[in-house]
């Protein structure tokens, strides 16, 4: 049981959440780099 | 003091905040680049928040407070798959490309893309006609909910309620276009977020905490904490996909990567969705706290509107009512404006090749929003039997038609014109043809739609010639 008394397979739902939050600033700071000439 | 007073001055000071913004775009919009796409200057947070607003339509919120109701905590993964597929994953694969690809073609609508893209005057229409065609069904079952709701909580007549609702959405996207669209939905967007956090805090607060919920769920039945609980697997999985990577090919939300201001912009309008579209997961959340809460509902749908009124204060639950008008009014609004592109910009000017100044395509575009908004009203009114069959087709339809088109014409420099015009034809015709047949295997019918499209997407391009390298390097830059 994780916490909350959620089973982990359902708490794991709000980690994905959480994860796309962090996976989105992390693809916009260190991944994402458009060019200068892509910035039409 | 009586609820309805306090609602009805929420709401009406919600509307009124509406038509200014309505006024000030108005003023602003003068181009036909301005009414269809906001001159391509719009900024992260609102085309981000926008894109959360016009997703997340009042029967999304309703619905999936109904799914809580029913199935419990399982459904938070289907906000969760919201997120990761409907939201980040789509924003990363198809916002720069898009946003490049359409400002080296020239085109403001998702038909103009598609006739640019795969040269082909067929696709172009095939696919307006399409959106025409199935998004005014779509906006029938957007007013039909958003009337139902008011019905519901503010005792207004539904008939009254959609013709309130559904005139100043005629007013403010018919005055002020794109810009219209996106502003209010912006406000829209806060106003959800606001409201489902308040619902959110509050029935926490009244059930005892988290872990009092899903120990009353457990003791009611173990299935509705469990993943994947009483739904099961295939239940909850093919829903979850169909209502994230449908998305991809829904018109009203691809528009705003056109619409975004640049590249940089976009890189933060991704993490502000991604944020902004976590208040997926709470009307399914609230859902299944009020099946403890309020166990004998007469119906699931019932579920977030009579949580509202039992814990919240009036001015709370008004909150809420406000939240879910704003979740159908921003979608509606978003809607409207694709139709008046499609048909206006698409099948009559390109596609029927009608020389119009862009002085004639802005004033058209303007009576076409007000004259499909009026139409979609008027069937709303009293939908027949005909039209409630369709509008439950429309959303998967459009979707098979148009997804491998966008995706294929972003990705794959191969892929061709009889390919496209393959995959649309197929796409509609098989989720439409699965769909009146009945859903066989309870599969809905985007699964076949996307499966077939694909299939000829990929087959037909490998066997037909491809286009000329000017013409890639043209799109590719």
């Amino acid at each position: 049981m994780g916490p909350f008394n959620t089973p982990w397979l359902t708490f794991l739902a709000w980690i994905v959440a959480l994860g796309c939050v962090v996976g989105s600033i992390i693809w916009a700071v260190w991944i994402f780099k458009p060019k200068e000439d892509d910035d039409e | 003091m009586s609820e309805t007073p306090i609602y009805a001055i929420i709401i009406l000071a919600y509307l009124a905040v509406l038509i200014l913004i309505g006024f000030i775009t108005g003023r602003r919009t003068k181009s036909v680049e301005d009414f269809y796409i906001g001159g391509r200057r719009i900024g992260p947070w609102v085309t981000a928040l926008s894109f959360v607003a016009a997703y997340f339509s009042s029967v999304v919120i309703i619905g999936g407070g109904g799914f809580g109701y029913m199935f419990g905590m399982a459904t938070l993964w289907i906000g969760a798959i919201n997120v990761l597929l409907g939201c980040t994953v789509c924003w990363i694969v198809l916002g720069p490309r898009i946003r490049q690809f359409t400002q080296r073609l020239n085109t403001m609508t998702i038909p103009g893309f598609f006739g640019e893209r795969y040269q082909s005057r067929f696709a172009l229409v095939f696919s307006a006609l399409v959106i025409v065609l199935f998004m005014v069904f779509y906006n029938v079952s957007i007013l039909k909910g958003m009337g139902h709701i008011f019905e519901v909580l503010v005792n207004i007549p539904y008939a009254y309620a959609i013709l309130l609702a559904g005139i100043i959405i005629l007013f403010y996207v018919s005055i002020g276009g794109y810009l219209a669209v996106v502003w209010t939905s912006f406000v829209q967007a806060w106003v959800m977020g606001i409201g489902l956090i308040l619902l959110t805090i509050f029935s926490i607060k009244a059930i005892g905490g988290i872990a009092s919920a899903n120990q009353a769920l457990q003791t009611i039945d173990p299935g509705l904490v469990n993943t994947p609980g009483v739904w099961g697997w295939s239940g909850l999985i093919s829903y979850a996909l169909i209502v994230s990577f449908g998305v991809w090919g829904m018109p009203q939300l691809v528009v705003r990567f056109y619409s975004i201001k640049n590249l940089r912009v976009l890189k933060i309008g991704t993490v502000v969705a991604t944020i902004g579209t976590c208040m997926a997961l709470l009307p399914y959340f609230n859902g299944a706290i009020a099946r403890v809460l309020l166990p004998n509902l007469q119906s699931p749908d019932l579920a977030i509107p009579t949580l509202a009124k039992t814990v919240l204060s009036p001015i709370g639950s008004a909150v809420v009512l406000a939240a879910v008008v704003a979740a159908g009014m921003s979608t509606f609004a978003s809607v409207l404006i694709i139709l008046s592109s499609s048909l206006i910009q698409d099948i009559v000017k390109k596609g029927m090749k009608k020389d119009l100044s862009h002085k004639q395509v802005l004033l058209y575009s303007k009576l076409g929003s007000a004259v499909i908004g009026i139409i979609s009203l008027v069937i709303a009114l009293r939908p027949p039997a005909m039209v409630l069959t369709l509008t439950a087709f429309a959303w998967a339809v459009i979707a098979s038609t148009t997804l491998w088109p966008v995706l294929f014409g972003i990705y794959w420099k191969r892929a061709t014109k009889l390919g496209c015009a393959a995959s649309m034809i197929g796409g509609f015709s098989s989720a439409l043809i699965w769909m009146v047949i009945g859903k066989p295997f309870g599969i809905h019918g985007f699964v076949p739609g996307i499966i077939v499209g694909f299939i000829l997407m990929v087959g037909v391009s490998f066997f037909t010639p491809g286009f000329s390298q000017a013409h890639i390097d043209r799109i590719w830059g």
